[in-house]
């Protein structure tokens, strides 16, 4: 399997880009910075187009209700009001959106304002269309509606009951179903030295706090039948291609732009219902630019949140060395109210079924649930976070209950180094790897060992101090054929970037991104690409920051997602670069009387040029555009197919996964991050106080350290505070009690432990450059966090069952381990006991 | 997230203040720092028609140090107390100031405008009420002197009249062998703490407890005086046992509510731990020693 995936990079010609790298792998400062913090950042919210209009949504209060009465005269009446939407109105315009998901799935009427009921807080129910934001404010108020609660269908149990249905039409609150099985489940049980019963555990809802909320202007010009979006939607490509059936407008008719975007985290690809109203609105109004940009209580209540799994009736099986030969387990994903990129989270977890370890049987049966919740989006680390964490709790669980430590359960599990390419027992492909070495790094990196005795003297004083490690695969690079496992008629596979890579007119290096930026340094780590391929330094590369399809570099997998820029994006641009580069060399060996073979890439005197080492003249790069662009009288026909502006499309080497076994490469390359982490849980205010954490990353070769290093601060930042403070709880009348930032606290300064940070690198062999995606490693702290609670607290009785851990939940659990909680949790059976 | 339309007004002293809140009628508001007002104006949570800018009444602002009192000026933000020379001998001053909130909110937010506004989750009223404290008020009528202990009546509500503010905050400085701490447990930085506890205690030449307050924040309607707490302590000796004592007995005070910060039984038990740690501190402080002390966070 592996071998198939290798891939052949042809060797150019040009000798600049044989040469070793001397930009990649430099941690030069990022280009975007200067424009960013001087406030020259261009963002959706900062554009104002003639005619604009601003749009509000009028949301539901109620989780789950019939609409009974919805009257917007009054709001239509109001000075300055253009015109207003309503549900039945956006269902006459529109076909509801297309479904991803088989069967019941198929049944859902997903139109982007609710028709005849609601079925989260915060969906829309109307829309008002005014000259400003503050009327449409205003008018917002006066659109009357009155509705018929109905009983909310809240969490996974109650879903799978079907005594209240979310989308009657479904028949079901099921949306999927499937099992997951490999190797022989039955016959590892039965030759287990130990079995471990888990009762339920639950991986809590929360999302990512991007700075900037969602935006959109439209603009749907009736003379050309053409939808302009711009936007900061990071998946323009799959959002066209769930706009385009749905406003029955032609793909190609539909243009995506953005330029710079204030974080995603994958959050805000699932925005299209929005995109879609606003081109509604701007059509009724006569094509009119409409403008909406969310606020952050619509963000938090109504835009997506990540996925929440429990996982139930868990049996680990292991021999007895504490090796864990199988998992068998029941996972229910809920979606909440609609599958807006789901059912993909089903299968997007089997990316790292095994998690870091070396299991071979697994059976897992996933269902995934609709509820009367905001629907999720991927949030990173997405869905593959919810199993790694599953993973993770087993070893740890195993581990204390065995008497194991929780880092030689690791060491004892650890897929080895010398196994890599790895295959998994679901046929993914882990591509290299040291995590036994990584795990070394950050035990030393914390003082591992000088932290145990610590330990061990303040267990004597009575303090809880835990000792975590968490160990999480970021695989990025994904293959699109796993949703074929989802459903079998879908048509996507594979995974594609383009780019394009041209000397201008005057003789610039200009690069378009195939990639929606976000905030990753996109431009910086294209420069420092193409530098190298040309010989030239990065400030001598314009890239053009954000995403326009009018520039041609889109393929139906743009977008920035799954961590894998630095693997497909550079690829692509790196494809184009060599594009270029072969093109420049035939160009001057004809402009300068020479041989190919005798040209040297360099900055000379006049910027960058092409010099002949045999006769010493040179043509600079203005000189070579202006004999293909301006010039170009006498250029004789063999080079007439130069235009120093190339286009390339990378293509990942995936093959179409087997459906029927669900088995086959779902990702290109897996970086890893292992944490270790130190924590003090008061026993006075049962506060957690993290006092030391180190995260080690391996992402193969880096293109840019400091970038690298900035995204692990920001995955470790947004961790910790979803294992600590944020949770999208609802109450049990469906109404999100985290809809502001008091609330949902998002993790500030003042959270964060000062973190240690180590690196290694295993270059990948599937990549040119030996580098691999990266960025999604958000969940590590979860792991982690919850292995030094576990830690600090099981001989007190205490099983971490969630994901999110507060001082309150805290508190709560070592109460109920007080009243016998333990027992019922967790069961150990010896079915051969060792002899 | 804009406002309802409102008109604006600028008072260019407390009587035209007074006089502008009467023309302007009920629906009229004073703006001060605006970190409590502004928030709930855009959510549209309150809806006043008008708004009187106090900010620029000349030194409504200033910090004094008067004899045996300190006296802060109703505009005095938070970040000024926290910086002011004049609360050196007074640290539970700082050890509140310096942790409302965020940066931004301590730069623009007024000790009076906190006290006015009156929420059950407000640092100040805590604080203030463990040391003899009084406010200067100023209304239609003229000025008045209250008690901090008579200010509040309810979350929200206090004993001012619809036209009279609040002009000057007046603290008796503590004795020499006094002491205070200022604990409060915040989830992150620009919220309000899940609970939080204030202590003042005076020392007598054996080291016993002379007097002392305890005051409750967040966990009711207003800051809660923990006078059974204070009992434990008073004319006692402070050791273990009396610690432990006023704690459980501040436990017992506590009215909390379950909510997003924690829930109630969770409350009691942090600020039972708040002012536990908070005596020890206040009586280290009382003994001279410099104690670094204040708000705490999650995580860290």
């Amino acid at each position: 399997m592996a071998t198939t995936l290798r891939t052949k990079t042809k060797k150019t010609k040009a000798a600049a880009s044989s040469s070793p790298a001397k930009w990649v792998g430099q941690p030069i400062r990022r280009k975007e910075e200067d424009r960013l913090v001087r406030g020259k950042g261009i963002f959706v919210d900062d554009q104002k187009l003639m005619g604009m209009l601003h749009i509000r949504f009028v949301r539901s209060s109620y989780g789950h209700a019939k609409i009974t009465r919805l009257d917007v005269s009054k709001a239509a009446a109001l000075p300055g009001v253009v015109c207003t939407l309503t549900g039945a109105e956006v269902k006459s315009m529109v076909k509801p959106f297309i479904e991803i998901g088989p069967d019941a799935g198929q049944k859902i009427a997903d139109y982007p304002m609710a028709v005849d009921k609601v079925v989260f807080q915060g969906e829309p129910v109307a829309a008002v269309v005014a000259e400003t934001r503050l009327i449409a404010e205003d008018a917002a108020e006066l659109v009357e509606v009155e509705y018929e609660p109905l009983p909310p269908v809240l969490t996974a149990e109650e879903a799978l009951k079907d005594a209240s249905l979310v989308h009657p039409e479904m028949g079901t609150n099921r949306n999927w179903h499937g099992v997951f099985e490999y190797g022989n489940i039955e016959k590892a049980f039965q030759q287990a030295a130990h079995v471990v019963h888990i009762g339920r555990l639950h991986f809590h809802r929360f999302s990512s706090t991007p700075l900037e909320n969602n935006a959109v202007i439209a603009v749907w010009d009736s003379r050309s039948e053409r939808i302009e979006y711009w936007s900061n939607n990071s998946f323009p490509s799959f959002a066209a291609q769930f706009l385009s059936p749905a406003l029955g407008v032609g793909i190609d008719q539909i243009l995506m732009k953005s330029f710079d975007i204030g974080g995603g985290f994958g959050i805000k690809i699932t925005n299209y219902p929005y995109m879609a109203v606003c081109a509604l609105a701007s059509r009724k109004t006569g094509g009119r630019p409409i403008k909406w940009a969310e606020t952050r209580t619509e963000h938090m209540q109504a835009s997506a949140h990540g996925n929440e799994r429990t996982f139930f009736d868990t049996r680990v099986a292991l021999d007895k060395n504490g090796v864990i030969t199988a998992i068998d387990s029941r996972h229910v994903d809920d979606c909440g109210a609609y599958p807006r990129y789901e059912p993909l989270g089903c299968v997007i977890w089997a990316q790292v079924l095994p998690g870091a370890y070396r299991v071979k049987n697994v059976r897992i049966d996933v269902n995934q649930v609709v509820t009367n919740k905001c629907p999720v989006g991927p949030n990173r680390g997405y869905s593959r976070m919810q199993q790694l964490w599953f993973i993770e709790r087993i070893l740890d669980i195993c581990g204390h209950t065995l008497g194991v430590s929780n880092d030689e359960m690791r060491l004892r599990n650890y897929i080895r180094k010398e196994e890599m390419p790895y295959t998994t027992p679901n046929g993914c492909v882990y591509d290299s790897g040291d995590y036994a070495g990584m795990l070394a790094l950050g035990k030393k990196l914390i003082g591992w060992d000088d932290w145990k005795k610590k330990q061990a003297a303040a267990r004597k004083e009575g303090r809880w101090i835990g000792m975590g490690i968490g160990s999480t695969l970021d695989s990025g690079t994904n293959n699109f054929g796993q949703a074929q496992i989802i459903n079998n008629f879908a048509p996507f596979s594979g995974q594609s970037k383009a780019a394009n890579v041209k000397l201008d007119i005057y003789g610039e290096v200009v690069v378009s991104l195939g990639s929606v930026p976000q905030g990753q340094g996109h431009e910086t780590t294209a420069a420092q690409v193409v530098a190298d391929v040309l010989g030239i330094s990065p400030d001598l590369v314009k890239v053009k920051p954000g995403f326009d399809t009018e520039q041609n570099v889109y393929t139906g997998h743009t977008g920035t997602y799954a961590s894998q820029f630095a693997v497909t994006g550079l690829s692509a641009i790196h494809g184009a670069a060599v594009k270029l580069c072969n093109e420049i060399s035939r160009l001057a060996a004809w402009a300068l009387k020479g041989k190919e073979k005798d040209l040297e890439f360099a900055i000379g005197a006049q910027g960058p040029e092409v010099r002949d080492r045999r006769t010493k003249k040179s043509i600079n790069y203005w000189g070579l555009a202006n004999l293909v662009n301006v010039n170009n009288a006498g250029m004789p026909e063999t080079l007439w197919d130069v235009t120093l502006n190339c286009r390339h499309v990378y293509h990942a080497p995936f093959q179409v996964p087997d459906v029927k076994r669900k088995y086959g490469n779902l990702t290109l390359t897996y970086a890893a991050q292992i944490h270790v982490a130190v924590i003090e849980v008061d026993r006075e205010t049962f506060q957690p106080k993290i006092l030391a954490y180190a995260c080690v990353d391996d992402c193969g070769r880096t293109i840019n350290p400091r970038i690298v290093e900035g995204q692990v601060h920001g995955c470790t930042a947004h961790g910790i505070g979803a294992a600590l403070m944020e949770n999208c709880a609802y109450d049990s009348d469906g109404n999100l009690m985290a809809s502001t930032f008091s609330d949902y606290t998002p993790i500030t300064a003042m959270n964060m432990p000062d973190l240690l940070y180590g690196h290694m690198e295993s270059p990948s062999p599937f990549s040119y450059n030996g580098a691999k995606g990266m960025g999604e490693g958000g969940a590590a702290p979860v792991h982690t966090v919850c292995a030094a609670l576990q830690d600090a607290l099981y001989s007190s009785g205490v099983i971490i069952d969630d994901s999110h851990n507060t001082g309150d939940s805290i508190f709560r659990a070592l109460q109920r381990a007080g009243s016998g909680g333990f027992a019922s949790m967790v069961r150990v059976e010896h079915p051969r006991p060792s002899r | 997230m804009y406002a309802h339309p409102f008109t604006y007004h600028r008072a260019q002293s407390l009587g035209e203040a007074t006089k502008l809140l009467h023309q302007l009628g009920e629906e009229s508001r004073v703006i001060a720092g605006g970190q409590s007002l502004i928030p709930l104006m855009k959510m549209r949570l309150a809806r006043p028609t008008a708004l009187i800018d106090i900010n620029f009444i000349p030194r409504l602002s200033e910090i004094k140090d008067h004899n045996s009192e300190v006296r802060f000026g109703a505009l005095a933000r938070h970040a000024d107390i926290e910086m002011s020379e004049h609360i050196a001998g007074i640290p539970i001053l700082h050890d509140c100031a310096s942790g409302i909130a965020d940066v931004q909110v301590r730069n623009q937010g007024t000790i009076g405008g906190s006290l006015a506004e009156a929420d059950p989750s407000g640092d100040w009223a805590a604080t203030l009420l463990t040391l003899e404290t009084s406010l200067v008020c100023a209304g239609p009528q003229g000025e008045r002197l209250v008690q901090m202990d008579d200010f509040f009546k309810d979350a929200y509500t206090t004993v001012l009249g619809r036209e009279e503010l609040v002009r000057e905050v007046v603290v008796t400085k503590p004795a020499k062998n006094s002491g205070g701490a200022y604990l409060a447990f915040k989830r992150s930085a620009c919220v309000y703490a899940t609970g939080s506890a204030a202590v003042q205690i005076t020392l007598d030449a054996k080291d016993t407890c002379k007097d002392v307050r305890i005051v409750l924040g967040c966990v009711g309607l207003t800051a809660i005086r923990a006078k059974q707490a204070e009992a434990e302590l008073r004319t006692k000796k402070i050791d273990e046992r009396t610690i432990a004592r006023a704690a459980d007995a501040a436990r017992e005070a506590a009215e909390p509510q379950n909510d997003m910060r924690g829930s109630a039984d969770y409350k009691r038990a942090l600020v039972a731990a708040l002012v536990k740690r908070a005596i020890g501190i206040a009586v280290r402080r009382a003994r001279g020693e410099h104690v670094e002390a204040g708000h705490e966070y999650v995580g860290r």
